[in-house]
């Protein structure tokens, strides 16, 4: 006779109590959603978690084994590895942060308004479709902004993070815009927020003209 | 099923046409690997649980991300790799375990993904979806994830059986898991 499903479940809750391994059985996946938030809120109680002394060392010793002395890549690895080259390119149309101009530009400064070059204003809907206080994602060509109304005025920052080339989502209920690849938030006007501060937001140039919004991409 | 999991592109490939890799001297990328790995643990704990897995999944990880990591990279391209490498063996590993499909895993990976200073994020988020709850099914996660309470230390608590919690805590981790903060 089949297991229980608040039995099977109480066995998985008991050992991830215990801080044993997920021991999953066949027919467990029934109650997949409920075992992933019980391992998530297991989690939770232990907070934030360091890597062992030992386990540390061992990687490292493992690392040390399977570093080739010198490597090559694919062309794969290497787009994915230039991520830091990439944020200029990827931006770069979007962010102005091109690694044209001989790519020996200094890094992007923190905040900078973005300047396309050749840019177009673009129109992304009418103010009244903007809420007042929240963030709203628009494409104008490739940049990509998320832009906040207050009253009739309308400000807009960079829906790159600053630092990654992740694109960042809204989380309404915080009012923060959020990166997926550090959650790290900002403020509708691009500051991080927290202790472990990331470089602001670029601004990205927005204007209202006749009831409708506008900005400047490229 | 998922096949072999695979890192995801964070970026498109026609958008880094031409772009010239550097591959100087070998032992730097694994030195700045590893401090970031720290990061990837935390972040892989708080999805698992538990420390074995956590530390299976870590390695995994590490073996195969940091031989193809382009020396002199820097930190903040490592850990964009590394994260990118994380969430495809975590999904790898819900996948294989309890047959989820990535797309099933998309808000869990995606979403909520990386972190920086994970654990006061993750706590958080936690409590927020507790007060999503009633208060019936916060309580006995409460109780039992956050107290450590045994099953018969919670029935006593909330005056009832054991094996009216025992159901009281699978419904209210399944409404739990139905909670969305982000939107």
């Amino acid at each position: 006779m089949g297991e229980r499903p608040e039995n099977r479940v109480d066995r998985i809750v008991n050992g991830l109590l215990r801080g044993r391994r997920l021991k999953l059985r066949g027919g467990d996946a029934e109650e997949k959603e409920a075992i992933i938030m019980a391992a998530r809120l297991a989690a939770a109680k232990q907070g934030q978690q360091r890597m062992s002394p030992a386990f540390r060392q061992r990687l490292v010793k493992e690392l040390g084994a399977a570093t080739p002395q010198e490597s090559w890549m694919t062309r794969r690895a290497a787009l994915v590895a230039g991520l830091g080259i990439v944020a200029g390119a990827v931006g770069g149309g979007l962010l102005g942060r091109s690694l044209d101009g001989g790519g020996s530009q200094p890094p992007a400064t923190a905040g900078q308004v973005v300047r396309p070059s050749n840019g177009l204003w673009v129109d992304v809907g009418a103010l009244a479709e903007f809420a007042p206080g929240q963030a709203r994602m628009v494409k104008a060509g490739a940049v990509g902004a998320f832009v906040t109304r207050t009253g009739d005025n309308v400000a807009a920052v960079s829906s790159i993070c600053s630092d990654l080339p992740c694109e960042l989502w809204w989380d309404s209920s915080q009012h923060e815009l959020v990166c997926p690849c550090h959650n790290r938030s900002f403020t509708t006007q691009g500051s991080s927020i927290g202790t472990y501060k990331l470089p602001s937001l670029d601004v990205v140039q927005v204007r209202v003209r006749d009831g409708r919004v506008e900005v400047l991409g490229a | 099923m998922t096949s072999e999991p695979r890192p995801p592109d964070p970026v498109p490939e026609d958008a880094v046409q031409g772009q010239v890799v550097e591959l100087p001297a070998a032992s730097r990328v694994a030195d700045v690997a590893i401090d970031e790995l720290e990061m990837i643990y935390a972040f892989i704990y708080s999805r698992v649980g538990n420390r074995a897995d956590a530390e299976d999944l870590t390695q995994q990880v590490a073996m195969k991300a940091i031989p193809r990591l382009r020396q002199g990279a820097p930190a903040s391209a490592v850990r964009g790799y590394l994260f990118a490498t994380a969430r495809s063996v975590l999904g790898g590993f819900w996948s294989t375990r309890l047959g989820l499909s990535e797309s099933e895993l998309h808000d869990d990976l995606a979403m909520a993904t990386p972190q920086g200073g994970y654990s006061e994020k993750s706590d958080e988020r936690v409590r927020r979806v507790l007060e999503q709850l009633s208060d019936n099914y916060r309580r006995v996660l409460e109780l039992r994830f956050l107290h450590g309470y045994s099953l018969k230390e919670v029935a006593v608590e909330m005056r009832s059986t054991v094996g009216a919690v025992k159901v009281m805590q699978l419904r209210a981790l399944r409404a739990a898991a139905k909670v969305r903060l982000d939107g």
